[in-house]
C-alpha cells in the first residue's frame, strides 16, 4: 500500500499561527503609526513649523505640554468639553436605557413604526438639522451656550437605543414575569433586575455616550462661533490649523493636546472594560 | 389556599388566533391539578391567564371569592415555578428567595425566619449564599421552589418545572414537588406535556388539544375512559393499539369486523349495551382501540375462543421484566403504519421470533371505540341517547312494551318510528315500571341501568334509592323522533337565543336635593333586543366589561342566551309574537317569534297574539357573535 505523505498536525497549526500573527502585526502598526507619531512629535523642541520630515525630535523637551497649558486657552476648552460630555453622558445613558427597556418590554401600539421611525433618523447625519438647530437656540437664547450644546446633544438620545434594545432582548422575560409575580412594579424590575444584568451595555452606552461630544466638531464649532471661550477641544484645536501661519505654530503643541485629549477616553475604558467583558447572566436560567 | 374557577375563558390574539377556547373548570381547594397535552395546545396559555401574565380575552376568572380578570399579578395571592426558573442571577440564593418577601416590607426577622424555613423544606440550606450560577439544574429549580412557597401563597402555578432536568433528577424532584404538595396543603396547577408527570402527580388531570379541553378527570377515569382518540392515545405507553373497522349488530350478538385484514369477532351485545346505536350498522368506520396490556399471548385454553385473532411479529422490545411485542394483524402485512399494526406486552417469557405467526387474545371488556370522523369516543360512560323502536297508535307513544300517552305539544302521525330518548329524559316517577341492574355513580352523575321488556334502558336518576323496580316516565321535550331517517318529531332547545346589542343609555333626571331641584345626568347599560332597551345590573355590565372591553362591548354584536324558564311575560318586555302553545303534560311553554329569533317560553297560562317578554338578565348568558365566544 502506498504511504500518504502527511504533514504533521503541529506543524501546519504553528504556520497558520505565523501567518495569523503577521497580518495581525501589519494592521495593528496601520493603526498604530499615526498615534504613535503624534506623541513622539508633542515631544519635539525645536520650531520647524509644520514639517514631518523626520520623526524623532533633534531635542526631546516638555515645551510644547508647558505652552500649552499655560499660553493657549486650551485648559477653558479642556472644561468646557469635559462638562459637556459628563452631562451629557448622563442624561443620554439614562434616556437609552429607559427607552430600550420600554421598546424591549412594553407592547404598544405604533411600537414598531416608532422604533422604524427612530431607526431611520438615527442614520441621517445631524449636521443636516443644524441651520435649524441654530435658529431654535438662537431665539431662547442658548447660542455661545454650553448648555445648548448640551441640550442638543441630548436631544436625540433615544435614536441609540438600538444595540441596547437588543441587549434587553436577550435577558429572559420569565425574569420580568417572576418579578412582576413577587410583587415588583415596572420601575423595580427596571431598577433591581435588568439594570444589574446589564452591566455590559451600561458600560457600552456610557462610553458612547461620552465620546461622541467630546470630539464633535460640526455643532460645536457652529454654536460656539465667534466665542473661543465658550469652545470644545474639537473646536479650539482646530482653529490652530485654520492658517498656514497658525499651524506652524502651533503644530507641536497641536499634537500635545491631542495626547492629554486621549487622556480621559483611555482611562475611561480602562477603569470600565472589567464590567464590559464580564458575561453576567450566567445561572439566570437553564443549565 | 383557595378554589380557582375558569368560566368561558377564552385566549384570541389580536391577529384572530384562539389559542384557548371556552374554558371551564372549577379548581377545588388543596386540588393538584395538571394541564397536559403537546406543544401549542394553549396550556401553558391558561396557566399565565391564571397569574396574569396574560390577559384573558373573555370569560371569568375567580380565585378564591375574587374575580382577578383585572388584577395585577402580585395582588392575586399566586406564586409561579418557571421551566427556565427565572431566578435572579445577580442575587444569592437567599436573595432570590427574600425578593418578594421584601417587597412586601415584611420585617428582616419575618423574612429570615421564612427564607430559612422554606429553604429547611427544599434542603438547600447550604446553598443559601450562592449565586444561581453555582448551581446545578436540580437546585437552581429548588430556589425557584423556594421564592414559590416561601410567599405562602394561595395557589402554586408551575410551568412545566421539570422539563429541563435530566431524567434521573426529574424522577426524583416528581416525588417532591409531590410531597411538598402534600405538606403544603395549597392549591397546585401544573402545566406539562409529558403524560407520565400528569398520571403520577394530577389528581385530576386537564387534557388540550388545539386550545381545546379535551377532557377532565383523573388519572385513572382518564386512562381507562377516554373521551377521545386523542386522549386514548396520549394517555400511556405504549400507545393504545388502534384499529379501523366497523361493528354489526345482528341479534343479541354484535361482530366486530376489522378492516384490511380478515379478521371478525363476535360478541354478545350487552358488552356493548353503551355504544351509541348508530355505530352499530356495519357501514359506519370506528376506531377500535385496545390498550397494550388488554392483549396477550394466546394460551392453549385460549385458542377456542373467539377472541383470539393470528397476527405476524414484526419486531420486539425487550424491558427486562416484559416485553413489548410489536406485529401486523394482516397476515400479509408490510412494515409501514397501518391500522392494522398491534402491540402488546407480553410477560410470559415464551420465545418469540420475527416473522412468527401468533395467536393474540384480545379482552375485549376493555374495548374503546371512537368515531372515525369526529373522533369522539362510541362507548361514552354516561350514554347520551337510549336509541329504541318504539310505535304511535291512538295517541299513544309504545316503546318496550310500555305505554305513554302523548302529550298535546308532540304531534305526530301513527306509524313506526324509531325513538332518541336522551337518559337524562328518563324521569322518575312515571307509569312506567323497570328493573334497575345497576346504578354507577360517574364523575357525580348517577347512571341508572334498567331493563324494560328486556332490553337496556338508561336514566340519568339522582334520587335512585336502591330498590329493584324503578318507576319511570318520559320528559317528552327532549325526544326525538325519527322515521325514514328524517326528524318528525324535534326535541325543544334548551336555549333560546336572541340577538341583541350591549348599549349605553344617558337620561337626565330631576331629583330634588335639599329643596331644590338639580337634574341629574345617570348613565345606564343594558341590552338593546329588538329596539327595547333593557338595563341590566352592575354586576352584569362588569362581567362584560371584563370580557371585551369598554369600546368593544358597546360595538359587539351579541346574542343572549335565555332557558324557557327564565322568561317572564310580563306588561312590557321584548314584542313577541306567540305562535304556539306547547304542552307537555306536566310543563307548558309558548313558542314566540321575537324579531327573527325563535323563543320558548315556560308558561302556565295559554297566550296568543302579541306577547311581552322579560328575561331575566342574571341567568341569562351572553355569546359574541363575531367570534362565537361566550363571555358570561
Amino acid at each position: 500500500m502506498e504511504k500518504k505523505k502527511y504533514r504533521s498536525k503541529k506543524v501546519s497549526e504553528r504556520i497558520s499561527l505565523v501567518l495569523i500573527y503577521a497580518v495581525l502585526i501589519i494592521i495593528s502598526l496601520i493603526w498604530l503609526i499615526p498615534f504613535f507619531m503624534l506623541i513622539i512629535l508633542s515631544f519635539r523642541g525645536e520650531q520647524v513649523g509644520m514639517s514631518a520630515d523626520y520623526l524623532f525630535p533633534k531635542q526631546w523637551s516638555f515645551d510644547n505640554y508647558v505652552k500649552l497649558f499655560t499660553q493657549t486657552k486650551f485648559l477653558t476648552w479642556y472644561g468646557n468639553t469635559m462638562l459637556v460630555s459628563a452631562v451629557v453622558t448622563v442624561f443620554q445613558t439614562v434616556i437609552v436605557l429607559m427607552t430600550s427597556y420600554a421598546l424591549s418590554r412594553l407592547r404598544f401600539r405604533m411600537r414598531k413604526p416608532l422604533m422604524n421611525l427612530m431607526l431611520i433618523l438615527g442614520m441621517f447625519p445631524g449636521f443636516l438639522s443644524m441651520t435649524a438647530v441654530y435658529f431654535v437656540l438662537k431665539e431662547i437664547n442658548l447660542t455661545q451656550n454650553l448648555f445648548g450644546l448640551i441640550l442638543v446633544f441630548t436631544a436625540s438620545s433615544a435614536m441609540q437605543y438600538y444595540i441596547c434594545k437588543g441587549f434587553f432582548d436577550t435577558i429572559p422575560k420569565s425574569l420580568d414575569e417572576a418579578a412582576r409575580i413577587d410583587g415588583a412594579s415596572r420601575h423595580t424590575i427596571f431598577v433591581k433586575i435588568i439594570l444589574p444584568l446589564a452591566k455590559p451595555i451600561i458600560i457600552y452606552t456610557v462610553l458612547t455616550a461620552f465620546i461622541a461630544p467630546w470630539g464633535e466638531y460640526m455643532f460645536s464649532s457652529f454654536i460656539m462661533l465667534g466665542d473661543p471661550d465658550k469652545f470644545t477641544v474639537a473646536v479650539g484645536m482646530k482653529s490652530w490649523l485654520d492658517n498656514s501661519t497658525l499651524a506652524s505654530e502651533y503644530f507641536t503643541v497641536f499634537c500635545a493636546a491631542a495626547v492629554v485629549v486621549s487622556i480621559p477616553i483611555t482611562a475611561l475604558f480602562i477603569w470600565l472594560q472589567r464590567y464590559y467583558v464580564e458575561g453576567i447572566t450566567g445561572g439566570s436560567v437553564k443549565g | 389556599m383557595a378554589e380557582v374557577s375558569l368560566k368561558h375563558i377564552y385566549k384570541v390574539y389580536p391577529n384572530g388566533t384562539k389559542a384557548v377556547n371556552d374554558f371551564n373548570m372549577q379548581i377545588e381547594d388543596k386540588e393538584f391539578i395538571v394541564f397536559v397535552g403537546p406543544s401549542g395546545c394553549g396550556k401553558s396559555t391558561t396557566l399565565r391567564m391564571i397569574a396574569g401574565l396574560e390577559d384573558v380575552s373573555a370569560g371569568e376568572l375567580k380565585i378564591g371569592d375574587l374575580v382577578v380578570n383585572d388584577v395585577e399579578p402580585k395582588d392575586r395571592d399566586i406564586a409561579m415555578v418557571f421551566q427556565n426558573y427565572a431566578l435572579y442571577p445577580h442575587m444569592t440564593v437567599y436573595e432570590n428567595i427574600a425578593f418578594g418577601l421584601r417587597l412586601r416590607k415584611l420585617s428582616k426577622e419575618e423574612i429570615h425566619k421564612r427564607v430559612v424555613e422554606a429553604a429547611d423544606i427544599l434542603g438547600i440550606t447550604e446553598y443559601l449564599g450562592k449565586k444561581p450560577k453555582e448551581m446545578s439544574g436540580g437546585q437552581r429549580q429548588r430556589v425557584a421552589l423556594g421564592r414559590a412557597i416561601v410567599r405562602e401563597p394561595k395557589v402554586m402555578l408551575l410551568d412545566e418545572p421539570l422539563s429541563n432536568l435530566d431524567a434521573k433528577l426529574r424522577t426524583q424532584m416528581r416525588a417532591e414537588i409531590s410531597k411538598l404538595h402534600s405538606k403544603l396543603q395549597t392549591t397546585f396547577i401544573y402545566v406539562t406535556h409529558d403524560q407520565v408527570e400528569a398520571m403520577t402527580m394530577g389528581t385530576r388531570i386537564v387534557v388540550m388539544k388545539d386550545g381545546f379541553v379535551q377532557q377532565i378527570d383523573t388519572p385513572k377515569n382518564l386512562y381507562n375512559y377516554p373521551e377521545n382518540k386523542f386522549v386514548a392515545s396520549f394517555i400511556g405507553t405504549p400507545q393504545m393499539n388502534f384499529f379501523e373497522g366497523t361493528l354489526c349488530k345482528t341479534g343479541e350478538e354484535v361482530i366486530i369486523k376489522f378492516d384490511y385484514a380478515n379478521v371478525e369477532i363476535k360478541v354478545p351485545y350487552s358488552m356493548l349495551y353503551k355504544a351509541k346505536p348508530a355505530y352499530l350498522d356495519g357501514k359506519t368506520k370506528v376506531y377500535i382501540g385496545l390498550r397494550a396490556e388488554d392483549i396477550s399471548l394466546a394460551s392453549e385454553e385460549d385458542n377456542n375462543k373467539k377472541a383470539v385473532i393470528k397476527a405476524v411479529v414484526s419486531h420486539k422490545e425487550e424491558l427486562g421484566n416484559e416485553t413489548l411485542v410489536y406485529g401486523d394483524i394482516n397476515l400479509n402485512g408490510g412494515e409501514t403504519e397501518s391500522p392494522t399494526k398491534i402491540v402488546l406486552k407480553d410477560n410470559s417469557g415464551k420465545e418469540i421470533k420475527t416473522g412468527d405467526i401468533i395467536g393474540v387474545a384480545l379482552n375485549l371488556e376493555r374495548i374503546r371505540l371512537f368515531d372515525k370522523e369526529t373522533e369522539r369516543s362510541v362507548l361514552p360512560r354516561v350514554p347520551e341517547y337510549n336509541y329504541l323502536d318504539c310505535e304511535v297508535k291512538n295517541g299513544k307513544l309504545c316503546f318496550l312494551g310500555a305505554e305513554l300517552g302523548l302529550p298535546q305539544a308532540v304531534k305526530c302521525p301513527d306509524g313506526k318510528y324509531q325513538a332518541l330518548i336522551p337518559a337524562n329524559a328518563v324521569t322518575a316517577g312515571g307509569s312506567i315500571k323497570a328493573k334497575a341492574v345497576s346504578c354507577e355513580d360517574i364523575n357525580g352523575v348517577k347512571l341508572l341501568s334498567l331493563t324494560l321488556g328486556g332490553k337496556r334502558l338508561y336514566a340519568v336518576n339522582a334520587d335512585y334509592d336502591g330498590g329493584e323496580t324503578v318507576n319511570v316516565g318520559l320528559d317528552f321535550k327532549k325526544i326525538t323522533l325519527i322515521a325514514d331517517g328524517k326528524n318528525i318529531v324535534e326535541p325543544m332547545p334548551e336555549n333560546s337565543t336572541l340577538s341583541c346589542k350591549f348599549v349605553k343609555r344617558k337620561a337626565v333626571k330631576t331629583e330634588e336635593i335639599n329643596g331644590k331641584s338639580k337634574r341629574v345626568k345617570t348613565v345606564n347599560f343594558g341590552f338593546e333586543i329588538n329596539g327595547a332597551f333593557f338595563a341590566v345590573s352592575d354586576a352584569v355590565s362588569q362581567k362584560i366589561f371584563a370580557a371585551l372591553g369598554m369600546k368593544k362591548a358597546l360595538a359587539a354584536s351579541l346574542k343572549l342566551e335565555c332557558r324557557a324558564e327564565d322568561f317572564a311575560v310580563s306588561e312590557n318586555g321584548i314584542a313577541a309574537e306567540a305562535e304556539e302553545f306547547l304542552n307537555f303534560g306536566g310543563e307548558k311553554f309558548i313558542r314566540c317569534k321575537a324579531g327573527a329569533d325563535t323563543v320558548y317560553v315556560k308558561t302556565e297560562k295559554e297566550y296568543s297574539g302579541v306577547v311581552y317578554l322579560m328575561p331575566d338578565f342574571e341567568k341569562a348568558g351572553v355569546v359574541e357573535t363575531e367570534r362565537d365566544i361566550k363571555i358570561i
